[in-house]
């Protein structure tokens, strides 16, 4: 089966800037919502998580949004790349 | 001044590991080939290769053994050290192919283990750098729901399956590699599943935050990682250590060591910091009651300057 899970949805900047809040306080980034560039990789250089800030980040959102995100089921790599793209998952997959 | 965290990182991804993997490359023919009791003679000499020919091993073993005995480490110390070093990896060739009845095994602290597996969701298992993790082997046994993922860096998991599948194929170890976007996603699927997760906490592979403790009467700094991870997850986290005691006897001892299950999110960062806390005092622990089973051959210490002189 192919992976038929990628975002069909686009993110609006509200949703955006609303996952860029939970990741801050989620994680107790020293940023504002403002300064994190949507299209910034969130992952490693640009906003500096590593694997277990990801973690947190997922489980976070996980909770907010009713969604599950499994090692199997999507393409992780593509859906931390940005603040964009997570958004953009969110709003294909949200049930909350 | 702060010292650098980075440089303790450097030094063991340089030393250790490479001889590691070398001794092991070398052991394997030779124990498949002559028997435990003839690649012993063999170990002996990978021993003395390894005094006299590595220098920087060399002083961080006397500057650890000086501590952890409380006197001077001499000659016969190091030598000891070296020996149960190789002689520990020897065993994983054995250990690997379930040759478990050349072996005795005390185990202490399993009935803990059993009562937190109980709840079929899983847990941690924090092992170090000291004696043999490879033995959890002869746990699983007799325990065959008993199943083990190993967390570590991607390099050593390479490295680690290679060997595996050279020294048996059917030995094959479920291996979860560090520094992936979902490492820790799937660290979160197998515990779902009711696998226990086994790292070694004692090292950290990238740029991990480190804590200070006490360890052997001085400072050290301990990765936090393992432990936020384990906080965040909301599992217990229990120590585990396979003590080479010489001749064919180990002890495994299993301690719980945190149960994050109940943490709530505001005691997160204090329940980490005492479980890395308690981590150490285990350490210490053990590393007094077996000095010649700790495997970390560079300056664990680092800051600290090396005054333990080599004795003559």
């Amino acid at each position: 089966m192919q992976d038929t899970q990628k975002p069909s949805v686009s993110s609006t900047a509200d949703l955006q800037r609303e996952v860029a809040e939970l990741i801050i306080e989620g994680l107790n980034l020293e940023v504002t919502a403002d300064q994190i560039d949507p299209d910034a990789p969130l992952y490693g250089e640009g906003l500096g998580l590593d694997s277990i800030d990801i973690l947190e980040a997922a489980l976070v959102i996980s909770k907010r949004y009713g969604l599950q995100l499994r090692t199997d089921s999507a393409d992780n790599q593509h859906i931390f790349s940005s603040l964009r793209s997570l958004s953009d998952y969110i709003a294909s997959q949200r049930t909350l | 001044m702060t010292p650098d965290p980075t440089t303790s990182h450097n030094a063991w991804a340089q030393t250790p590991e490479r001889s590691n993997m070398l001794m092991l490359r070398v052991m394997t023919w030779i124990s498949l080939h002559l028997g435990r009791r003839a690649a012993r003679s063999v170990v002996h000499l990978i021993a003395a290769y390894f005094l006299l020919f590595a220098p920087a091993s060399r002083r961080a073993s006397s500057l650890y053994l000086g501590r952890a005995l409380g006197r001077p480490a001499n000659w016969r110390d190091l030598y000891r050290h070296f020996f149960i070093f190789a002689a520990t990896i020897h065993d994983r060739v054995y250990l690997v192919n379930r040759r478990f009845n050349l072996f005795e095994f005390e185990v202490h602290g399993e009935e803990a283990l059993q009562r937190l597996l109980a709840d079929g969701k899983g847990l941690f298992l924090m092992g170090a750098h000291l004696g043999s993790f490879e033995v959890i082997r002869a746990i699983g046994r007799k325990q065959t729901d008993l199943r083990v993922s190993m967390l570590m860096h991607e390099d050593n998991a390479k490295k680690i399956n290679a060997m595996l599948a050279a020294i048996n194929p059917e030995a094959v170890q479920d291996i979860i590699g560090l520094g992936h976007i979902d490492s820790m996603l799937k660290v979160r699927e197998r515990l779902d599943d009711g696998c226990v997760v086994g790292m070694l906490a004692d090292r950290t592979p990238g740029n991990d935050t480190l804590y200070p403790v006490q360890f052997l009467g001085a400072d050290a700094r301990l990765p936090v990682g393992p432990f936020r991870m384990a906080a965040l997850l909301r599992r217990p986290v229990v120590f585990m250590t396979g003590l080479y005691l010489g001749g064919n006897r180990y002890a495994i001892h299993f301690e719980p060591l945190a149960d994050f299950s109940d943490v709530a999110r505001g005691q997160r960062d204090a329940a980490v910091e005492a479980a890395i806390t308690r981590y150490a005092a285990l350490l210490d622990h053990y590393c007094r009651k077996a000095p010649y089973n700790w495997f970390n051959f560079f300056d664990f210490w680092q800051h600290v300057p090396a005054t333990t002189p080599l004795q003559p």
